[in-house]
């Protein structure tokens, strides 16, 4: 029983997590790439190696301007919701009250954990056709009858994105932003800086592998947005996991699975590309 | 010169309070979309929106007596209570080698039981349902959704007893140790008491993640109901006041659960290091 032996003991804690999630995430993914490269003759999967799925993604028009638009609103997303984030992380780790400081960070992460579905939802309330927005519009007298506008097209979609996943953002970067030392910030403004200035070539440089984790954070779920979309995204909106929702629930496991793959391979090289900036602390979720 | 400061004194006052109100804003932005859900919960109005024209619990009522809102909370609980236990025991039993062993492949592991987080979760729910459906020929259950759950939170549960087992100071196993005691009073005396705060919080944690998980339980569940598919199956016929109130109890609940999973184990410890006579 020497170090081997008691090493080899400490690792029986693995076993169950390793049975869950390799007999349940790894293997199912594992039969996802089969499946993507395998063919549907006859509502029936056939053993077949083929590039068929692939090539019948890329071939239909709609399904890759859907994949540039998830692209597309995710970037616009994951922009808007940094650069909103960053100027109140700022006042949070800067101005905040001392005292009230962990409460006014804990009341930005509540909304985060509470149910998702209803995040969504709520917004329904405001933007739709009865909702809170034409209410107060027709209150104030600038239409006379709803306007469909708000809801039901990409602008609706971005905006709930920008609400689920602003704390994200506001959490990451003020953990960052509150080990910088500001005294940095007045010594460069005493060197004849402007505040700006500053800012921008002081503090952000300093904090940039903050920013990087929570942009990969932020957009990487929004890659896979399913319900977003299908709620308030209406035929305008639809995302690519609304594309993967629809072919699996259609039975088309073999087309289905290209495309999940395509979503999986992307985020998996994301992650190979900035695994040096998504710091183990951050990840213990500390 | 001393003007000079003056107005950058100035101007850092206004840039100061600009930024407040910006931060006002952004509560009220969090904020204001699920408080107006709460308010309308209890408006008379019954497009579920304003005008107010009067409060009731009527929607309470109407949801209290809903037997297919009954169908659905059980099967939440019953979901979630199932993903509680296997995440709870698997996480923590993953913790503690993903802590301390110096095995090679630590690394490889650590991504792979770290990864279901970053995974979306549809593709967790579409690669599962192809397994069961298409592989192993199962019919969907509220089981095969609870095993898709686990998937998701387990990992939750691995970080924060792995973050709680890397903060304790090992040199109170090695005192117990010296003192003669064996490998099963160690767990038993010492590390399982230092860590049970994180293991709390982890379940309470996972407790919530499950009440609120749509999209896995989306794909396995088959016929049956969570709260959530509920609610996504009403909206999708419009707004309900009925609705709004299942919604306000949901959001509720996992209110009340995610401050015990942060206050709970605060008080666990502090109860511990009173002296017990």
């Amino acid at each position: 029983m020497s170090r081997l032996g008691s090493g080899l003991a400490s690792y029986v804690g693995f076993v169950p997590a390793l049975l869950l999630l390799g007999l349940c995430f790894l293997v199912p993914f594992a039969i996802i790439v089969c499946y993507s490269f395998w063919e549907t003759i006859d509502y029936s999967v056939v053993h077949h190696w083929t590039f068929d799925n692939y090539r019948y993604f890329f071939s239909v028009g709609s399904y890759v301007s859907t994949m540039w638009w998830t692209l597309l609103v995710a970037v616009a997303a994951t922009v808007i919701a940094i650069a909103l984030a960053f100027p109140f992380a700022y006042w949070l780790s800067r101005y905040a009250p001392q005292r009230l400081r962990t409460f006014l960070l804990v009341l930005v992460i509540v909304p985060f954990w509470s149910s998702y579905l209803l995040r969504v939802y709520s917004w329904l309330t405001i933007l739709g056709e009865k909702g809170v927005l034409n209410r107060f519009l027709q209150w104030i007298g600038i239409t006379n009858h709803p306007v469909g506008i708000f809801l039901y097209d990409r602008p609706a979609v971005i905006l709930v994105l920008v609400y689920l996943y602003f704390p994200f953002g506001a959490l990451t970067l003020y953990s960052s932003i509150d080990h910088f030392d500001w005294n940095q910030l007045r010594a460069a403004m005493d060197l004849g800086a402007s505040p700006l200035q500053a800012i921008f070539r002081i503090l952000v440089p300093q904090i940039k592998p903050g920013i990087i984790t929570a942009v990969i954070f932020v957009f990487i779920p929004i890659l896979g947005e399913y319900l977003t979309p299908q709620i308030v995204g209406g035929t305008g909106g639809v995302m690519i996991g609304n594309l993967i929702a629809n072919f699996f629930q259609a039975a088309e496991y073999t087309r289905g699975a290209a495309i999940s793959l395509l979503v999986a391979g992307f985020i998996v090289l994301l992650l190979v590309i900035f695994r040096k900036s998504l710091s183990t602390k951050e990840a213990y979720g500390a | 010169m001393a003007r000079d400061v003056e107005v950058a004194s100035r101007r850092g006052r206004i840039a100061r309070a600009a930024l407040g109100w910006y931060a006002l804003a952004i509560y009220v932005f969090l904020f204001a979309p699920i408080g107006l859900l709460v308010l309308f919960s209890f408006n008379a109005n019954r497009y579920g929106t304003f005008p107010i024209t009067g409060w009731t619990l009527t929607w309470y009522r109407q949801a209290f007596n809903d037997y297919q809102v009954h169908d659905a909370v059980s099967t939440t609980i019953k979901i979630a209570l199932q993903v509680t236990v296997i995440s709870a025991v698997v996480g923590t039993a993953a913790a503690f080698p993903l802590v301390r062993s110096r095995l090679p492949f630590r690394e490889g592991i650590r991504i792979v039981l770290i990864l279901p987080i970053m995974i979306p979760g549809i593709l967790i729910g579409v690669s599962l349902l192809v397994l069961f459906t298409s592989t192993f020929h199962r019919t969907l259950s509220p089981e095969t959704a609870v095993i898709g759950q686990a998937v998701y939170t387990t990992p939750f549960v691995i970080l924060l007893v792995a973050a709680r087992l890397q903060g304790f100071d090992s040199a109170l196993e090695r005192a117990a140790a010296d003192l003669g005691a064996n490998a099963y009073q160690r767990m038993r005396r010492v590390i399982l008491p230092l860590i049970f705060p994180a293991i709390l919080a982890g379940a309470l944690f996972a407790f919530t993640l499950s009440l609120d998980e749509f999209i896995i339980t989306y794909f396995l569940i088959g016929a049956n109901n969570t709260l959530p598919i509920f609610i996504y199956t009403q909206i999708k016929f419009g707004i309900t006041p009925e609705v709004n109130a299942v919604a306000t109890l949901l959001l509720a609940g996992s209110l009340l659960l995610l401050a015990l999973a942060f206050l709970l184990p605060q008080l666990v410890r502090r109860a511990r290091l009173r002296p017990t006579s």
